[in-house]
């Protein structure tokens, strides 16, 4: 059994905006989300990047304390992203707790911000009779917080699946609920990822030399993908949420549209778990265009995983050249989208996708921000270098992660659904 | 602390941390205010710190089993009684 899979929901809180309006608009202005790393207390001080893609505008929840108690701040992401795309779906209460909706949704580490109260109470209670470790303390901070919270929020009963491969853990649930789907597990599946302000993601990649340092007094300036300035990543925040619906049921209830995916592989570079690997990206890509049966020339852009690493960047665009660059014609453009907000770690997939569904259908390409001088070892691509109306039929969404995990999506636009 | 002190600690917590609406002593706690046993053990740890000291396993357990805000005036009344006889025994 094989059945189309299409997005017909879809809602991000994203450093350049919470919802279609604003996020089109920070597209289209050029608005980076990028700011000033905010003080924890603890850790901000000893990270060298003071930089970060900051959701620093007000979010209203409407949860009750029966949901709330739960849940640690990536869980009230997840929550009111989900609760987003269930609304506006208008699938029913009888089909949601049905058991033919599952949820794929994941985060890095479920709530660092409760974890780090676990972890206070080690010391803080040496002298206390009492124990400060809430009763839901893991509930808040365990690894599939978010997807449990949304299937418990909603009353889902399908599958779970809590993808936790840092930045392709939401690339995976959209790829993971596309198969689940495909093959006839489940009808609809509401994928996705978040991630909650956290220094202790920074201070490890500021660690490993990868976070971007030059441009603390200007953060708008950074990251920069595919820039010859370039000096590293900016960790982020936000989460995101795709309804994923078998195409004849989601035809039959008269369902908008927003894209098909037609393509997903993910694929492990089986070695270094830091280093990116050619091959092992390169063989993602192609196995993506194979599992959806496209050539090359039929995908018109490239969200690339860009993250502005000195060696990420070179890596991944030798290997958009290798697998689209024989067309010279037909090149898709490539945008490196975390130019706009950091990287939002296991959210950045998610996001990518909305972003991208968001740009298909409006017609236009946002072109990668802080792209002034290519770095010549990128240059062989066809960078998005200003914001360009072209239509874009297919896209590419790429995302590597730590520990060697490459992913790749492919969607339709939404309006070729019928074709 | 007397009876009626306690009461009002503990509808305080009930209405502020745990959002009651209206509680009333005789309220089934589980079906009029969704209180379940996860709720159960965080009050357990509250009324620990307002009473300074700290429950056996066995009274937590004992605890499980209260369904009203009467219950759990009585079952703190309860300990506390047995505390102050062990104490006085001791003495």
């Amino acid at each position: 059994m094989k059945r189309r899979v299409v997005i017909t929901a879809c809602s991000a809180i994203t450093p350049i905006g919470y919802g279609k309006n604003a996020i089109i608009d920070s597209l289209r202005q050029g608005k980076s989300g990028v700011g000033f790393l905010r003080d924890d207390g603890l850790l901000s001080k000893h990270i060298h990047s003071r930089v970060f893609g900051t959701v620093d505008y007000p979010i209203e929840y409407d949860f009750k304390r029966q949901y709330r108690k739960t849940m640690g701040p990536v869980a009230f992401y997840a929550c009111q992203v989900a609760k987003d795309v269930l609304e506006s779906s208008g699938l029913s209460r009888e089909f949601i707790t049905s058991g033919r909706l599952g949820v794929a949704f994941g985060s890095t580490h479920g709530s660092p911000t409760v974890q780090r109260e676990i972890y206070k109470t080690f010391f803080s209670d040496l002298e206390s009779k009492f124990s400060s470790i809430g009763a839901v303390d893991y509930l808040r901070s365990m690894v599939h917080t978010t997807a449990v919270n949304i299937s418990r929020m909603f009353g889902i009963t399908g599958r779970i699946i809590a993808s936790s491969t840092a930045c392709t853990t939401s690339s995976q649930s959209i790829g993971f609920g596309y198969e689940t789907i495909k093959y006839g597990m489940q009808d609809a599946m509401i994928c996705g990822g978040a991630d909650e302000y956290d220094t202790t993601t920074v201070a490890v990649f500021d660690n490993l030399l990868a976070c971007s340092v030059k441009y603390n007094q200007t953060p708008h300036c950074t990251p920069r993908p595919f820039d010859a300035g370039r000096d590293g990543l900016v960790v982020g925040e936000g989460g995101g949420a795709v309804l994923l619906e078998e195409y004849e049921a989601a035809k039959k209830r008269g369902a908008e549209i927003l894209g098909e995916v037609i393509g997903f592989a993910c694929n492990n570079n089986g070695g270094d778990l830091i280093l990116p690997n050619l091959e092992g990206i390169t063989a993602t890509l192609r196995l993506a265009l194979k599992d959806a049966e496209i050539l090359p020339k039929d995908v018109d852009f490239v969200s690339a995983h860009a993250t502005a690493t000195k060696m990420g960047d070179v890596i991944e665009a030798q290997a958009i050249d290798a697998v689209y660059g024989d067309d010279p014609v037909n090149r898709p453009f490539v945008t490196g989208l975390k130019s706009y907000m950091g990287h939002t770690m296991g959210t950045c997939g998610v996001i990518e996708t909305i972003l991208s569904l968001y740009m298909m259908e409006q017609g236009f390409i946002a072109p990668t921000l802080n792209l002034e001088n290519v770095d010549e070892r990128c240059s062989m691509l066809r960078h998005t270098r200003e914001l360009t109306e072209t239509d874009t039929r297919i896209a590419a969404i790429q995302n590597f992660a730590f520990g060697g995990v490459n992913t790749c999506l492919l969607v339709k636009n939404g309006r070729d659904a019928d074709l | 602390m007397t009876k009626d002190e306690f009461k009002d600690k503990i509808l305080t917590i009930l209405t502020e941390d745990f959002e009651f609406e209206q509680p009333g002593l005789d309220d089934n706690l589980r079906d009029d205010h969704g209180f379940d046993s996860i709720d159960a053990i965080e009050l357990l740890g509250k009324i620990e710190l307002i009473l300074g000291f700290s429950f056996t396993r066995e009274e937590k357990e004992k605890a499980m089993g209260i369904r009203t805000i009467n219950d759990i005036l009585d079952y703190v009344e309860g300990i506390q009684q047995s505390r102050n006889s062990q104490a006085g025994l001791s003495s």
